[in-house]
């Protein structure tokens, strides 16, 4: 990466951060004066919460892009070179894991899930079921690139099977569920996955090489819905043999 | 402040050191990218780890909390129209915002050869989006099941994908998934928390969840009828 290249990203990371600022302080303001009105430490006490979100975030979505998304992109290339094409899959299962393991918005999710249910679900337990969901979806999705499956394929019955098991899981489970397939689509899937995604398709000599590349970011936000659903499951079984 | 910030780098060490030690084990067995790339990569791991000690750290005293008390604000109005207009607008200007959004629309500038210019997708993912953050809240205050309204999206999702020319479907999957931003999430996640948690008879880990999952339905499903009209 030239010089050139890496200030060309730190300016357009720096814009994009402020993008996605400037209008929630905004609409935080307005309601503030029309209706909030609340005192001014607590104001004063987000602001510095919200400033120090926002530079943590620059510097996070920087080394995100300068480091991970051309080091996915040259795993991903690595891996298209294997002679032994099924190789690729126990490859992907594991930097699924690992990737999502280390999404933040995946953290804060599973944070407040123990919060909101005094601690009877327990954070690391959501986690590891998000990171399982990921890493097969990674998987199946290197194997799409390497075998040339549709998405839709693999999107569908995904679906369909989420349709299902909203209506025989811990009914408590279902909406963190759903937006555990929100927060797992976040800049780590979308730096180093996504350039793992696309290094492999290149390898492998896709013509279609963008169409395979994002297709991952789809099966991502749909794997965790299904796993968190199937822990629910899990603990509804249990719970009912237990009495 | 400072238990948590000791506390709050221990856990992002945690979560980042498997990512890294797996790489470099990648990096000197069979990957071998050029010491250029790899470089990069510890220099981006290092800025990672910096920026997302002092992301959590935000989000944890400025950004919940705040989310939360709107929440719990909107609900005290006792004015219908007031959540929807607050909802719609922090759906539609954080969206509009974000700028892997920007990215997509792009995309899809290109693959129409400008039939569907880049700010016009920018405008639909946005009112896709509000218009299901603002359905999810009326869900809370309603308190109907969050399953009905997850199958009848979902089915009319799988139904419209079968109808969407090809070219539409994957960019169409992908814009609800490019909706909910680092910032965004935690954002509509506190709001929800925050609304269920001062309504009598709802429980914050059933009811409050949900928003962000149900709303990156909405750019599919706009992004789709869009894609049919443009055919």
């Amino acid at each position: 990466m030239s010089g050139v290249n890496i200030l060309y990203t730190l300016i357009s990371t720096a814009r994009g951060v402020a993008e996605a600022v400037l209008p929630l302080l905004a609409i935080l303001a307005i309601f503030q004066v029309l209706f909030l009105k609340l005192p001014i430490s607590y104001i004063i006490n987000l602001l510095k919460g919200t400033l120090i979100a926002t530079g943590g975030l620059f510097l996070f979505l920087l080394g995100a892009q300068i480091g991970f998304l051309s080091y996915g992109q040259a795993i991903g290339e690595a891996l298209g070179d294997f002679t032994q094409k099924w190789l690729t899959i126990p490859f992907g299962f594991l930097l699924g894991f690992i990737t999502i393991w280390s999404e933040p918005a995946v953290r804060i999710l599973c944070d407040q899930v123990e919060e909101a249910s005094a601690g009877s679900i327990h954070k690391r337990t959501v986690l590891i079921a998000i990171c399982i969901g990921v890493a097969i979806v990674v998987a199946l999705g290197m194997a799409r690139v390497v075998y040339q499956i549709p998405l839709l394929y693999i999107l569908i019955p995904g679906y369909t099977l989420a349709i299902v098991m909203v209506w025989f899981t811990q009914k408590e489970f279902v909406g963190f569920a759903f937006d555990s397939g929100g927060v797992a689509t976040g800049p780590m899937a979308n730096t180093f996955l996504l350039g793992l995604g696309l290094g492999l398709a290149s390898a492998a000599g896709g013509e279609n090489m963008i169409v395979y590349g994002l297709g991952l970011v789809a099966l991502i936000a749909l794997a965790p819905i299904i796993s968190v659903m199937a822990l629910g499951l899990i603990i509804r079984i249990k719970s009912r043999y237990r009495g | 402040m400072r238990k948590l910030l000791k506390d709050t780098t221990f856990e992002v060490i945690r979560a980042i050191a498997p990512l890294i030690v797996v790489t470099i084990i990648l990096q000197f067995t069979f990957v071998k990218a050029s010491t250029g790339v790899f470089v990069q990569f510890l220099i981006g791991a290092a800025l990672v780890i910096a920026g997302m000690v002092f992301f959590l750290l935000g989000i944890e005293v400025g950004i919940l909390p705040a989310g939360k008390t709107v929440g719990a604000g909107l609900i005290e109005r006792r004015s219908l129209w007031l959540i929807i207009a607050i909802a719609f607008l922090i759906g539609f200007s954080t969206t509009i915002a974000e700028p892997d959004v920007l990215v997509l629309s792009r995309q899809a500038d290109i693959i129409t050869d400008g039939a569907v210019s880049e700010s016009s997708l920018v405008y639909i993912i946005g009112i896709g989006l509000a218009f299901f953050v603002t359905m999810a809240m009326m869900r809370i205050i309603f308190g109907f099941r969050i399953a009905y309204l997850l199958t009848a999206s979902y089915l009319i999702v799988m139904l419209l994908s079968f109808f969407t020319p090809p070219e539409f479907v994957s960019l169409a999957f992908d814009s609800g998934s490019v909706t909910t931003g680092a910032l965004t999430a935690p954002i509509i996640i506190a709001l929800g928390i925050g609304l269920s948690s001062v309504m009598a008879g709802r429980s914050a880990i059933s009811d409050g969840f949900g928003l962000l999952g149900l709303a990156s339905i909405g750019p599919i499903i706009a992004v789709m009828i869009m894609g049919m009209i443009v055919h």
